[in-house]
């Protein structure tokens, strides 16, 4: 993890500093005849936060129940899509050519996804030998990310909408698994509802780092020196998010019978912040318009 | 920039291949509980055994109250695949009950022991690789058959007469047919033979009946003699014990014994609810003890254990050290191995398995990649018992101990 930290760190400082390398002859002041070189080129820095909505798809799917009598479907975990909201931070350094831009924009994403299965057990010959259990599922991960990302915008006005598409590259960061455990018992008299308390485990050795791919729209809206922004992506994971050797590692997890699926984390991401230019800024000069 | 690029297209494309499952390490570590849906079904393995194939069969009781023979249990055999998912699970007629484990493995064959429930006779069943019955015989003259174990060609069984109301020595050839037996009287009196009976029709304590070859080559059995659950050693000549080991009645005793060499031996014993184990522990094969005072001695008492706990001892090797393996229950419903030297009667480490829901030990056997593989019960939903097949690796077994 440390490796994760450092290669992030330097990815981070090596993009700042390239930002800096060329900076302008003219200082803080507008050179003569300069508002298109200035709209031409341009160096971004800025904040985003906001929320995200997640999927798990599952790729191979795992148990530590085999049924010996009955199909292995009547067991398998039902995925719930994008029902869940996370959040993430991200910091945006661009830099905008001629309507385009390379953004490089480091994340800090927290998201969460469910899922649910269950059991029967019964006795055809006594309807009342019955006992129904539910495992619902919450994992909540943490990633710390580091999207690059190419833009273009379609129109040159103070509104300004955009398109993004680019890869991502995931750095697991932490991750905790909740299992609520409900049902109902008929055996014990009459239909008697079941809970039991959460099995809530630290999951951080059932998760790897990953990539994928993301792509969005999103809207810039200048004011003054400043650039509001607002976006929406949609990220599609491409590697499995799954530590395939600890699937099983985790004991009170395998005690009730839950392994680790194969699985691909996709999002949706919904980010507003804020972007300052790094080169002209002055009361005197406006960043565009 | 470029380098970063560079960084971030390897990166991508090391992350794309390093998540891929592995089967090497999908055989290594898995946990696997084989459920089965009944409300009433009940499975308890007893041994497990890794085939060629590197699967894994494994032998247990189950639950045959609704098949008309409500004192004993039933057999099941399961063949799961290398990864632990199933092959085929038979659950052998009711006309073989009471299974005796080990699994027996003679040349590379497969054998185990139960008994035919209207004669109480012991009878051979041979089992193949992939979880079928090949063949049954019926080993007449020995019955209610409580322990077995290879010898030479053939087997050596521990039974009950009712009749004399002796622990009877069988040795039995792998045709099946018994031929050298000797009787050690249990005492006279009904109180003598309630305990054994209860053993077997599975109404009060199921004793660790045991029966095995000393490092010397005589034969010894763990069973009732004398009014007593004891350690008995035999040549099958002499008329009596060579020598024993006194339990106390059927509240103490041995629990398991596994010869090292001489007269050293790894044991547990148990006595009024109390577990003993001692790693390595001299026993005089020639003389009359008391298991009291091996404990006083050379036990290591393990309040952790659930009362009389089950035990099992094995012999394996972790990280080129040969180990004594014992594998027992724990109060808190997980399974409990303690690994010492064999040498050096040292602990070398404890690991647990299960958790969430009860788990009972069934048996431990060493893989073919270095690994364990344990087999047990656990208490599906906290209350159906199923067979559950835990797979360590051999880095899980070297980190574990």
């Amino acid at each position: 993890m440390t490796k994760t930290y450092l290669l992030f760190a330097l990815m981070l400082v090596s993009s700042l500093t390239y930002a800096q390398r060329k900076r302008s002859p003219y200082g803080g002041g507008r050179p003569p005849g300069s508002k298109n070189t200035f709209l031409e080129k341009q160096w971004w820095i800025g904040l985003k936060a906001g929320t995200n909505l997640t999927e798990a798809v599952p790729e191979a799917r795992y148990s530590a129940i085999v049924p010996t009598n009955y199909p292995a479907s009547l067991g398998e975990k039902a995925y719930d899509r994008f029902n869940k909201t996370g959040s993430q931070a991200t910091l945006e350094i661009t830099f905008y050519i001629k309507r385009l831009s390379l953004s490089l924009q480091p994340t800090y994403r927290h998201s969460r996804f469910t899922y649910a299965n269950q059991y029967e057990w019964f006795n055809p010959a006594d309807a009342t030998q019955t006992l129904q259990l539910k495992y619902d599922h919450e994992q909540k991960t943490d990633y710390a990310e580091i999207p690059f990302l190419l833009k273009y915008d379609i129109t040159g006005n103070k509104l300004r909408p955009y398109v993004q598409a680019g890869v991502f590259y995931s750095f697991l960061v932490g991750a905790t698994q909740t299992v609520n455990i409900s049902g109902l018992d008929v055996a014990s008299g009459s239909a008697n509802p079941l809970t039991y308390p959460p099995v809530i485990v630290g999951a951080e050795d059932l998760f790897e780092n990953y990539w994928g791919w993301t792509a969005g729209a999103g809207l810039d809206y200048n004011v003054g020196n400043v650039r509001l922004v607002l976006d929406v992506s949609y990220r599609m994971g491409m590697s499995n998010v799954t530590n395939t050797q600890n699937r099983f590692s985790n004991d009170r997890l395998a005690g009730i019978g839950e392994a680790q699926d194969d699985l691909l984390m996709n999002n949706i991401v919904i980010s507003a912040g804020v972007l300052f230019p790094l080169r002209f800024l002055s009361t005197s000069f406006r960043t565009l318009d | 920039m470029k380098k970063i690029i560079l960084l971030f297209a390897c990166s991508l494309l090391w992350i794309a291949c390093s998540n891929d499952p592995d089967p090497a390490t999908e055989k290594a570590n898995f946990v696997r509980v084989y459920d089965n849906n009944q409300f009433n079904a009940s499975y308890r393995p007893l041994d497990v055994v890794q085939t060629a194939d590197g699967g894994y069969l494994i032998l247990g009781e189950r639950d045959i109250s609704e098949d008309g023979a409500p004192y004993y249990a039933g057999a099941f055999i399961l063949k799961v695949d290398a990864f632990g998912l199933v092959v085929s699970e038979l659950e052998v007629t009711s006309d073989k009950v009471n299974p005796l484990a080990p699994i027996l493995r003679l040349g590379d064959k497969l054998y185990f022991f139960n008994m035919d429930p209207l004669t109480t006779q012991a009878q051979l069943s041979e089992i193949s690789p992939n979880g079928n019955l090949v063949a049954t015989t019926l080993v007449s003259g020995v019955f209610y058959p409580a322990a077995a174990a290879v010898d030479g060609n053939g087997f050596v069984v521990l039974g009950y007469d009712n009749a004399t109301r002796e622990s009877v020595v069988s040795v039995v050839s792998a045709a099946g047919t018994a031929s050298t037996q000797k009787g050690f009287s249990i005492g006279a009196g009904d109180a003598a033979e309630e305990p054994i009976i209860e053993h077997y029709n599975r109404t009060g304590n199921v004793f660790p009946f045991q029966i095995g070859k000393t490092a010397s080559g005589r034969y010894f059995f763990n069973g009732f003699y004398d009014y007593t659950f004891s350690l008995v050693f035999t040549d099958l000549a002499a008329d009596g014990p060579l020598g024993r080991v006194n339990g106390n009645q059927g509240n103490g005793g041995f629990s398991q014994l596994m010869p090292l060499e001489g007269n050293r031996y790894a044991a547990a014993t148990f006595s009024f609810g109390r577990n003993f184990l001692m790693p390595s522990v001299t026993i005089n094969e020639s003389a009359i003890e008391q298991v009291s005072n091996l404990e006083d001695a050379s036990g290591l008492s393990l309040l952790e254990l659930s009362p009389n706990a089950t035990v099992k001892i094995y012999s394996v090797t972790i990280k080129g050290t040969p180990v004594t393996l014992f594998a027992s229950n724990t109060v808190g419903k997980q399974i409990a191995l303690y690994a010492y030297d064999r040498l050096a009667g040292t602990l070398l480490g404890t690991h647990y398995l299960g958790f969430s829901n009860p788990f009972e030990v069934g048996a431990v056997t060493p893989t073919a990649d270095g690994g364990l593989a344990i087999c047990g019960t656990t208490y599906v939903a906290g209350r159906f018992p199923r067979a559950v097949l835990f797979k360590m690796s051999a880095e899980k077994v070297n980190e574990a101990f």
